[in-house]
């Protein structure tokens, strides 16, 4: 791919919300209003998980797509003309007006990073948590729609930030990325949803024990502690293999 | 062959060394062998021979520790009682019959004359004792609870009736489960472990019994209800009229009762009473309340009292000829559950009714049914020969039970002629039973003795009753009460062989085996730098507090005699070595480092490794393991997927994902091969086998094992090819011989398959010889044919030699580029992967046995399992892995995996007992055991198996300090065995009381155990050694270093 003669790119920095009073309060506001809106569904969601997991994936990408508007900046290369890191004090007041002066213009990479979280990232999903031992043969509206759920979560954040960069996308997949809170929340979620397979052999013959329902309910949770713990305990570090 | 070795000397010699330095170092090693160089050369082959010797010693040492700890464990935990096959019969009574009875047919009584025509057992699961009897407050506060005074009847009954009814307090003998009360209700004998008889894995009662009696007399017997007696009891019950209903569905209370009343009043209709003659109902509602609920919930009453009312209307529609007989199988705990050997959960309620008015009492006093069940109890066990002898059958031959005094001690109360006579009865059979277990067993008279002398008193005080022309009551009672004497202390001695845990063994057995995972913890993990150079200190410091320990233990097992020797002996040698290896890591403290997880992969392998262990103690997670091991295995390819994409060398990132994703990939493709056990019902299909229902291969799974033949062979060489290993011995062993081994193997499946089937009619005879014989030449091919290759083969090398222009070109890890001045250089091909080809051949070696003993399904798994261990190769050297505790824990989890994708489960009912046939016609010791071994355990072999490759694959031949982290790696991966072992021995001795103990917790236990010791007996006699051979066959060409 690389050629020589091209500069190393810029590391990764982490990923500051934008600097607006929305910004700070909404930032917080939104994984309460996440939990509210999946405790809101989960009787309907264990009642009948297909249609139930089907129509709460309206409210999540609004609330997702309301927090990426309101708190990140748009990938710098998605022709957005917002910086990607508002570096200066000085820059920051033209930052914060562009910010919130274009919030109807954002609107679209936020509807772009959806559909590319929909379509190109739930399948891929939606294999992982087969390979994981999800069943292969039935509860493929199950399946997929969870995949849908985390992927919503865990990756709607990550496109609109990062665009479709194919070096960045590796270092995403790597674990390459200082943490932030939208790297957080992606661990999170997807570290959710793992620890929910959990419970799902256990002879409690509870309901919400079927699947995915366990999944799902881990990936939010997780969502929301690693987008706390991303943003604000771990800011700036590095996820270390070795 | 003379002249090639000191220029390979020379060039191996060059790699080490800087590329500047190469051609000096190059000219020094292509000059002849000085004395000096050969010497030393000799010198690090005795150095190799000897720290490799210390290793083999050392685990050696492991083993026997673990050895000595699941001995002393399984003997303080697996009591074992020997079943004997004998059957009580009709004719033949156990002593001399008076003068006034003679031997009789079952219509009139057998040994006794009979009471009763027919009668209908009823138990009432969990009836506790306290249910049945008059709340009494115990003090001012005291108020009755919801399960008290709901069921009056038999209390009501046995005091205004006292001939027709009575009520006792009825002890079970613990496990309280329903499934082990219902052997000890029929059969009169204990509960242990292992009931070792013809029939291992069944559960269907193969003893003498007295279903099995009443049945060979001809009687009709009905059943109705739980139908867990039809496990037990196959084929027994009349169809037409028996219902047998789920007892898993703890949840309803109601279906099994109302199903049992619905069906029972029907029966008891005067029209219909000639249609049977026993009928045993089983309820189940006061069980389900209980564990739904607890015992103190409006709902018990509710059962109870509609219990009652089922009792009262039985009791009208009775007629005189039959008895009634109501009894809970076992108590309930104040949560409602059951299982263990408290008070609540053993003392159970025994009722008998009949309209004949025959019971009686031996004082008035005993009228009214005792306050408490401490009071006046009977046995469980005392039903078997009461109802034997009320039914006129005879006692079944394995009882230990005495028949019960208020049935036969007549209405007035006085009638000790017909008390004396029935013990007589009941004792003479126990003490035949004893004297032909004493036999089978091999029992010295000593541990009989108190109990004999007891026999001999019974049968002087009947001599002297027989003697006497009109004996006197009193005669009559204590000849009674001699012949009890002797039940009893039967029953103690019995009880005490049979029933009883000894926990001291337990704990030390378990304290072994935690001491010898720390051993191995520190060893493995916690070292610093090459452990052969510390394995001699450690072993010498070990076999010296072996031999202290030895010591004390033998001097303490003497000197002491109340304690028991040999279990004295076997944890003071256990602890004395234990002693000895920490005092030898003492010694080397300089070199210990924290054990503790520094990396990422640490601690991921350690947390899976102990969710696993911890998941034991759940009987879920135990019946899941194969979802959860697959869960684990993906988490693993996972990370190395993501590891992979975090290298910076754009080839091994590639190669990395590429076989990462392989991994993940085959993981879910072998997950399809499942084979399920009872308890995963009905959320898993079995797929191992053409049906559910079936143990043979539907005809498209013959096609796996040709499928496995055809590509297994190229993908393997694959990963030869890319370190251009593919040379020599190689192309021979994989191309040919492991080929034709595969291809042969299949051909045995389908042939096994015609022969089952019976497609060619009248060739059955050739087929089975044929397919023998092609077995055994797979077994040549693998084991003869492989080994010798194996021990004679040169390292998988080629030397190139080209012109200066064309190498320049071919830069590549795997060849080994030396100028030789002038046009022309010699390459040397393979270089790159010494050591981790040719010991691959090994892995292939067993590849190829382990797929001939396994159905096809489980031939296509092994096949997986071969490629994804390659796969894992790569992905360790590509991330830079070796040095993690990732390939060897990795190859544990496989192993585990793989065991269950092989058609197995942790139940001894998946045994594939058929697999010791397939080279052979008969059963030959030693070599059937081993093929069910090879079977069984087959993945779990070949991972050990694999385990040093981890650690040689793409190594350079001189690398300091291989052979450590050869030990280290194998270290680890024993580590990963014994953690599962310590925790599901821990895990069975705690819940060594528990419902599920018999069909979950000690079938895993028996398999982490087992798994344990193949896995050390592998690691030490082929991974060990085949390293042995490998590195002396490398230093053939590169010299010791």
């Amino acid at each position: 791919m690389s050629t020589p003669g091209i500069k190393p790119r810029p590391a990764a920095t982490p990923i500051d919300i934008l600097p607006t009073d929305a910004a700070r309060l909404y930032t917080h506001i939104h994984p309460a209003l996440l939990l509210s809106l999946y405790a809101l569904r989960f009787n309907a969601i264990v009642a009948d998980p297909v249609p139930a997991l089907l129509q709460t994936l309206i409210p999540l990408s609004a609330l997702q797509i309301a927090y990426v508007t309101v708190c990140l900046p748009p990938t710098a290369g998605s022709g957005s003309s917002t910086p990607a890191v508002p570096k200066a004090a000085k820059k920051r007041a033209s930052a914060a007006k562009t910010a919130t002066g274009s919030n109807t213009v954002k609107i679209v990479p936020a509807l772009l990073s959806l559909i590319l979280s929909l379509f190109a990232i739930t399948p891929l999903t939606g294999i992982t948590l087969i390979l994981f031992g999800a069943p292969i043969t039935t509860h493929f509206a199950h399946t997929f729609l969870a995949a849908a759920h985390i992927a919503i979560l865990a990756f709607l954040p990550l496109v609109y930030v990062l665009g479709v960069d194919g070096e960045r996308w590796r270092e995403v997949v790597g674990l390459l990325l200082p943490v932030d809170e939208v790297v957080g929340g992606m661990v999170g979620t997807l570290v959710g949803a793992w620890a929910g397979a959990v419970p799902i052999p256990l002879d409690w013959d509870r309901e919400w024990q079927k699947w995915p329902v366990t999944i799902v309910t881990g990936a939010y949770l997780g969502y929301a502690l690693g987008k706390l713990a991303g943003g604000l305990v771990f800011k700036g570090r590095k996820i270390m293999f070795d | 062959m003379e002249d090639p070795l000191p220029s390979y000397e020379g060039l191996a010699a060059a790699f080490a060394k800087a590329k500047a330095e190469k051609e000096k170092e190059e000219a020094a090693g292509l000059r002849d062998r000085t004395d000096d160089a050969k010497a030393a050369n000799n010198q690090g082959e005795v150095r190799f021979k000897a720290a490799h010797g210390l290793l083999l010693a050392f685990f050696s040492w492991i083993l026997l520790l673990h050895v000595l700890g699941i001995y002393l464990f399984t003997s303080g935990f697996l009591l074992t009682r020997l079943v004997l096959d004998y059957k009580s019969s009709c004719a033949v009574p156990p002593v001399d019959l008076t003068r006034s009875y003679q031997v009789g047919s079952p219509e009139l009584g057998c040994w006794h004359p009979k009471t009763f025509e027919k009668a209908v057992v009823i138990i009432v699961d969990a009836l506790r004792y306290d249910f049945t009897v008059p709340f009494r407050p115990q003090g001012i506060d005291d108020k009755p609870h919801h399960y008290h005074n709901a069921i009056p009847v038999f209390y009501e009954t046995a005091v205004q009736h006292p001939t027709n009814a009575f009520l006792l307090p009825f002890i079970a003998d613990p496990p309280t489960t329903t499934l082990q009360r219902l052997k000890g209700l029929t059969t009169g004998t204990l509960p242990t472990f292992i009931d070792a008889g013809s029939n291992f894995a069944g559960t269907a009662i193969e003893e003498d019994n007295l279903i099995a009696q009443l049945r060979s007399a001809g009687k009709r017997i009905v059943h109705l209800g739980d139908d867990t007696w039809h496990a037990l009891f196959p084929g027994y019950f009349e169809p037409d009229l028996t219902r047998a209903y789920d007892s898993f569905n703890v949840w309803d209370l109601h279906t099994v009762d109302n199903g049992v009343t619905e069906h029972i009043f029907p029966l008891l209709h005067p029209s219909n009473t000639s249609k049977w003659d026993v009928v045993f109902g089983h309820y189940l509602g006061v069980d389900h309340a209980g564990h739904r609920y607890g015992p103190d919930h409006p709902a018990m009453t509710s059962k109870l009292e509609q219990m009652d009312a089922v009792f009262r209307r039985m009791i009208e529609t009775l007629d005189d000829s039959t008895l009634l007989v109501v009894m809970g199988d076992h108590g309930m705990d104040a949560k409602g559950d059951h299982g263990g050997e408290s008070d609540d959960e053993i003392q159970a309620a025994l009722w008998m009714y009949s309209k004949k008015g025959i019971f009686g009492r031996s004082a008035p006093a005993k009228i009214e049914p005792p306050a408490t069940a401490k009071e006046r109890p009977v046995a469980q066990i005392d039903l078997v020969s009461t109802l034997s002898l009320l039914l006129g059958m005879p006692i079944p031959f394995n009882n230990l039970g005495a028949p019960i005094e208020e049935a036969f001690i007549g209405k007035k109360g006085q009638d000790y002629e017909n008390l004396a006579l029935v013990n007589r009865l009941a004792t003479s059979q126990i003490h035949r039973y004893q004297h032909e277990y004493a036999q089978a067993r091999g029992l010295d008279e000593n541990a009989r003795s108190s109990s004999l002398s007891l026999w001999a008193a019974a049968e002087d005080s009947w001599v002297s009753l027989v003697r006497a022309k009109s004996p006197s009551a009193k005669q009559w009672n204590n000849a009674y009460s001699a012949f009890s004497a002797y039940q009893r202390e039967t029953l103690s001695v019995c009880r005490a062989l049979w029933a009883r845990f000894d926990v001291a063994r337990m704990v030390h057995g378990v304290e072994i085996l935690a001491l010898t995972l720390i051993v191995l913890a520190i060893y493995a993990r916690g070292i610093d730098g090459d452990r052969t150079e510390l394995t001699p200190a450690l072993f010498l410091r070990a076999m010296i507090g072996t031999a202290l320990g030895l010591l004390v233990g033998l001097a303490t097992g003497f000197g002491v005699p109340s304690l028991p020797l040999e279990h004295t002996v076997i944890y003071a040698t256990a602890v004395g070595s234990a002693a000895g290896f920490a005092s030898g890591f003492w010694y080397v403290r300089r070199r210990l480092v924290s054990p503790i997880p520094r990396s990422i992969w640490g601690w991921v392998g350690v947390t899976l490794t102990v969710a696993l262990s911890v998941g034991f103690a759940s009987n879920s997670f135990t019946i899941w393991e194969d979802e959860i091991l697959l869960h684990f295995l993906t988490t693993f390819g996972v990370l190395m997927a993501i590891s992979s994409f975090r290298q910076a060398d754009i080839i091994d990132r590639a190669l990395g994902c590429y076989h990462s994703i392989l991994f993940i990939v085959l993981t879910r493709i072998a997950s399809l091969s499942r084979l399920c056990r009872e308890e995963q019902m009905p959320y898993c299909k079995s797929t191992y086998y053409a049906s559910a229902n079936s143990s043979t291969s539907a005809i498209w799974q013959l096609a796996i094992p040709f499928f496995v033949a055809f590509t297994l062979p190229n993908l393997l060489r694959s990963y030869f090819k890319s370190t251009q290993s593919y040379q020599g011995s190689a192309i021979l062993w994989i191309d040919f011989a492991f080929r034709t081994g595969l291809l042969i193997s299949a051909a045995f499946w389908t042939m096994d398959a015609a022969d089952d089937g019976d497609w060619f009619p009248g060739y059955g005879a050739l087929l089975k010889t044929s397919k023998i014989i092609l077995a055994q030449i797979v077994f040549a091919i693998a084991l003869a044919a492989g080994y010798s290759t194996f021990a004679w083969a040169a390292p998988l090398l080629n030397i190139e030699t080209k012109s200066n222009l064309t190498a320049e070109k071919s830069e590549e890890r795997s060849r080994q580029v030396v100028a030789e001045g002038g046009s022309s250089s010699i390459t040397i091909l393979g270089y790159a992967n010494v050591h981790g080809s040719r010991y691959a051949l090994l892995i292939t070696m067993w590849l190829l046995a382990v797929i001939l003993v396994q159905k096809p399904m489980g031939g296509g798994a092994i096949g997986l399992l071969g490629w994804q261990i390659f796969s894992l190769f790569e992905i360790i050297d590509t991330n830079h892995l070796s040095e993690t505790p990732v390939g060897p824990l990795v190859l544990g989890f496989l192993g585990s995996f793989h065991f269950f994708k092989t058609g197995h489960q942790a139940t001894l009912s998946s045994i594939q007992w058929e697999s010791a046939f397939i080279p052979l016609k008969t059963i030959k010791y030693p070599w059937s055991p081993l093929l069910i071994i090879l079977n069984t355990f087959g993945a779990q072999i070949i991972c050990a198996v694999a385990v040093p490759a981890v650690v040689l694959w793409k190594q350079p031949p001189k690398k300091k300090g291989l052979l450590g982290d050869v030990a280290k790696a194998i270290a680890t991966h024993l580590l990963f065995y014994a953690v599962i072992n310590l925790a599901t021995t821990m895990w069975a001795g705690w819940l060594r009381r528990h419902l599920m103990l018999y069909r979950i917790f000690n079938p895993r236990f028996m398999a982490g155990a087992i798994v344990l010791l193949v896995v050390e007996v592998v690691g030490i006699l082929i991974a060990l050694l085949g390293v042995r051979l490998n590195f002396l066959s490398v230093a053939e060409i590169f010299g010791w270093s």
